[in-house]
């Protein structure tokens, strides 16, 4: 309650943030988090209330910070070819959402509404990259936003950067 | 040990057994939105668990009753720190609870959904 806070925010959800997206849920604890973000465990309770705090805020830094903007700011004119290229540049970012999206998603609804929000706005762009060379034979929207999350899980299955 | 339940938009701790006795509490009460959150934490018990008033520490066999750190009041019923759980509070007597349950992951799941739930309600 009103207690300075002796961490930078910011620096803890990130930290956070790089260890869910290498790791299941259930495989990162608390002593994880309390040595990655470099902070005591009664301040990241008092700060983030719980881990599933801590992880639905990494992933709300990602989206609102990462993956929107980046998806957002990708021309049109690049095609799907310059978005994939976008969210290659915002790996980490992608490897929190892949994860989230198979795991936690269909037991939390928070996690759901998060990896929904950015399917969104994947596929809001997905439709602006197709744009209107629409033409017949070309990918629909699902399926392109499909292939561009296959095509990172399939790097990160192989270990090969992209 | 502790067995925590959900009736309605009330979350109740109940102390079992002599826990009651150590702890100097048999049961907790507390409104769901002063809920924040539940984490499985059996690391917990390693750290620095603050002054001790009123309660009952007895290192590495058991930790119960009120506990003072940063400034803040913990509440404490835990004898194998692998059953550990920490409920994050606000606005209460405690800022949060470690208890130790039969089902930790059961435990933290029960209190996620009724907070997700009473979130839909409002």
């Amino acid at each position: 309650m009103g207690r300075p806070k002796a961490f930078d925010e910011t620096d803890a959800v990130l930290a956070a943030a790089a260890l869910f997206a290498d790791r299941v849920y259930a495989g990162v604890s608390v002593d994880d988090l309390v040595v990655a973000l470099g902070v005591h465990r009664h301040s990241l309770y008092r700060t983030f209330g719980s881990k599933r705090g801590l992880y639905l805020a990494a992933l709300r830094w990602r989206r609102e910070n990462q993956l929107e903007p980046a998806l957002a700011e990708t021309p049109a004119t690049g095609g799907l070819e310059a978005l994939n290229r976008a969210l290659n540049q915002e790996r980490e970012a992608l490897d929190l959402f892949l994860i989230a999206a198979v795991e936690q998603a269909s037991t939390d609804p928070g996690v759901a509404t998060e990896v929904g929000l950015f399917f969104t706005a994947l596929d809001a762009a997905v439709a602006r990259a197709l744009g209107e060379d629409h033409a017949a034979g070309s990918p629909s929207v699902a399926e392109a936003t499909a292939a561009i999350l296959g095509h990172r899980l399939r790097a990160k299955a192989t270990g090969r950067p992209d | 040990m502790a067995r925590v339940t959900v009736d309605g938009q009330t979350l109740s701790v109940e102390i079992e057994g002599l826990d009651k006795l150590w702890a100097l509490k048999s049961s907790l009460t507390i409104p769901l939105a002063n809920v924040r959150g539940a984490t499985v934490d059996p690391g917990v018990a390693k750290d620095s668990k603050g002054i001790r008033a009123p309660g009952t520490h007895i290192r590495g066999v058991i930790t119960a009753g009120t506990f003072h750190i940063d400034g803040e009041r913990i509440f404490w019923d835990v004898h194998d720190p692998a059953q550990a759980v920490v409920i994050e509070l606000a606005d209460e007597r405690y800022a949060r609870l470690i208890i130790q349950v039969d089902d930790p992951a059961a435990t933290v799941a029960l209190i996620v959904r009724a907070l997700t739930e009473s979130q839909d309600e409002l």
